[in-house]
């Protein structure tokens, strides 16, 4: 069976529809809540926020601060993640041209735990601040460890990866040990699952200049991306600077997880699966894979979070579960229908 | 226009709006007239916090301090509790705000409290979390079985029952003054093992069972142990050699049966002489509200059965 993959004009088209359809997927989410606020009351609240409409609040002031200071950041919050994590899967993947990579694969999450992990059982206080610099530190170490005679393979940096990421977390359960205390030991594991429920607007705005810059040098490299799945080799001949190439794909790629992973905990699948997706339908042109993965994943982790804090209200499920259990039977359905397309 | 183009230009849009809904996040909205102020505190987290009138809607996010509050008879102001607040029974029917770290921001914020009494557990992200949000919070973390009652004079000064917490103390005190009176007499004191979990989780130094011990009369023996809550070895137990054991997991399965199977610790003392004590009610002993003076009586009941009938 032959796929037709879409056209270079069709292409706009898809990335226009699937914004509208992450918008009015946000605009759905923030429609459901733990608190019930009615639909008219909740579009008046957001509608009264608009400079120039004059509109007397008929509701309790504390339906306003559950819309735009709890609702809507989590909301963005999620979108944000989302999208980062699924490019940053995008790229590893198409760096290491190996279809089981995610975002976590050198070093991210297992610096980022180690990092939470310090800074729970330490108190510290700045979770977030420290498994930013645990996840950025963790993938240069492992990129130098990878680096021979001044270059790098996708093998080298898997192995590397997987070698210090296991050291590094046989660290963190040491510290989770010396910690000593039920309590740390939960909110290890709680930060370790992922979680958007004390999002806030502060986290949004630490995240957007990371993903900017992060997004804009991917994007700029998606072609390259294409050519490097001809092998390193013959993406030399064609005169890709692959060394260089493959260092600022993977910086990229590790800053928007690192800030993602910071933010919210290590929610996995998402960077694994989306790509995928998205791969499947319209093929593998990063030109089009990158930006549209971004979508997807941003729409996926919103619904995502969605579930989690309705499913069990008022207890929060950790969004990394559902993530898990929605993602895997949906890429497993994928994978049937197919099956030759991949190889 | 080539799909890069757009891609471009859709991420750059993206950051343009999300950047200007970042910076015209609304911050919750500053009251324009100045309050008045009730009283100011410095709660067990080291806040300064203030209470601008009497807390007529209080949430609580911890069954301690929902245990508080009722005996202050605040019952018909509280507005919001955990799962876990089952005592008195009458707070299992307000509605709940979560577990027992993980609240729900938007539940809470949604019952319109003025007075949130958090612990230890939720200082840090989710006190600040809600601060941000407006909401006022109160931090109750009693250190020790004295602070308990100290604790419940600073919950009724919040809430303006001083006069019920001075009653509710005495009474309290009086309770714990008979068991250390009577134990303070015993010539000998009991080794005890008291054990959290099946692993053998005991309780140490610093942490609330070990003070209960200690005033019960008993002489807790991890009481040299590094931390509040710590492991210890069978062979260790096994060398101290506990006269009593008190069993606070009989509701994972534990038993006086089941502590008599385990290889090696039939010639514990405590299991020779039939001292292994089963805690009914893990909650009057672990919970730091009023009901701990019970669990101090049971574990004094427990070490001393002729002092106590």
């Amino acid at each position: 069976m032959h796929t037709t993959y879409p056209t270079h004009q069709h292409r706009g088209l898809f990335l226009l529809v699937a914004s509208f359809i992450v918008l009015a997927t946000g605009a759905v989410a923030v429609t459901i809540g733990s608190v019930a606020i009615p639909f008219e009351t909740l579009w008046r609240i957001i509608a009264a926020k608009i400079p120039g409409m004059t509109i007397a609040p008929t509701w309790a002031p504390s339906w306003e601060t559950i819309v735009f200071d709890i609702r809507l950041p989590r909301i963005a919050l999620a979108a944000l993640v989302g999208s980062a994590l699924a490019t940053s899967g995008a790229t590893y993947q198409g760096l290491l041209r190996n279809p089981l990579a995610d975002p976590y694969l050198i070093g991210v999450s297992a610096g980022a735990a180690l990092g939470a992990t310090t800074a729970i059982v330490f108190s510290f206080g700045a979770i977030s601040l420290f498994a930013f610099i645990g996840a950025i530190g963790a993938t240069t170490l492992i990129y130098a460890l990878a680096r021979a005679g001044g270059r790098t393979t996708p093998t080298t940096l898997i192995l590397a990866g997987v070698a210090l990421g296991a050291f590094l977390s046989a660290i963190t359960w040491f510290l989770m040990f010396k910690g000593d205390s039920a309590f740390r030991t939960q909110q290890i594991i709680a930060w370790m699952m992922g979680s958007f429920s004390l999002g806030s607007w502060q986290d949004v705005a630490v995240m957007i200049p990371y993903l900017g810059i992060g997004w804009l040098v991917l994007y700029l490299n998606a072609r390259t991306l294409n050519v490097l799945q001809l092998g390193d080799v013959q993406a030399q001949q064609l005169g890709v600077p692959v060394e260089r190439v493959t260092m600022i794909l993977v910086a990229s790629a590790s800053l928007i997880t690192a800030a993602a992973v910071a933010t919210s905990g290590i929610i996995g699948f998402v960077g694994l699966i989306v790509p995928h997706a998205v791969r499947l339908v319209w093929g593998p042109d990063h030109r089009f894979l990158l930006p549209m993965s971004a979508l997807i994943g941003a729409m996926f982790l919103i619904l995502a979070d969605t579930l989690a804090r309705t499913l069990l209200s008022p207890s929060e499920l950790p969004v990394g579960i559902i993530t898990a259990f929605c993602g895997a039977p949906f890429f497993l359905y994928l994978l049937r229908r197919n099956r030759e397309t991949l190889i | 226009m080539s799909p890069r183009r757009i891609s471009v230009a859709l991420i750059a849009l993206t950051i343009i709006v999300l950047g200007l809904t970042a910076c015209a996040s609304p911050p919750t909205a500053a009251p324009t007239t100045a309050p008045a102020v009730f009283i100011t505190v410095t709660d067990d987290a080291g806040r300064q916090v203030t209470l601008k009138g009497l807390p007529t809607r209080i949430v609580s996010l911890a069954p301690s301090n929902t245990e508080v509050l009722y005996a202050l008879g605040l019952g018909d102001r509280v507005v919001g509790v955990t799962e876990y607040c089952d005592y008195p029974p009458e707070a299992k029917q307000k509605p709940k705000i979560g577990g027992f770290a993980n609240i729900d921001l938007e539940k809470v914020i949604g019952l319109d409290p003025d007075l949130v009494l958090a612990t230890n557990i939720h200082a840090g992200a989710v006190v600040s979390e809600l601060q941000k949000r407006g909401v006022t919070v109160v931090v109750v973390e009693p250190k020790n079985v004295d602070d308990v009652l100290a604790k419940i004079a600073f919950v009724g000064k919040l809430t303006g029952k001083s006069d019920n917490a001075t009653r509710l103390t005495a009474q309290l005190k009086n309770r714990i003054d008979a068991v250390t009176a009577k134990v303070t007499a015993a010539k000998t004191k009991p080794r005890v093992f008291y054990e959290i979990d099946k692993s053998l989780y005991t309780v140490g130094p610093g942490s609330f069972i070990d003070d209960m011990i200690t005033k019960a009369g008993g002489l807790n023996i991890a009481a040299d142990a590094k931390g509040a809550y710590t492991q210890l070895s069978p062979e260790a137990i096994i060398a101290k050699d506990p006269q009593v054991i008190l069993l606070g997991d009989i509701n994972f399965g534990e038993s006086p049966e089941s502590v008599k199977a385990r290889p090696g610790w039939a010639n514990i003392s405590a299991v020779r002489n039939g001292r292994v004590i089963p805690i009914a009610d893990e909650n009057v002993v672990s919970r730091p509200g009023p009901r701990i003076v019970e669990g101090l009586e049971l574990i004094a009941r427990a070490l001393y059965p002729e002092l106590f009938q």
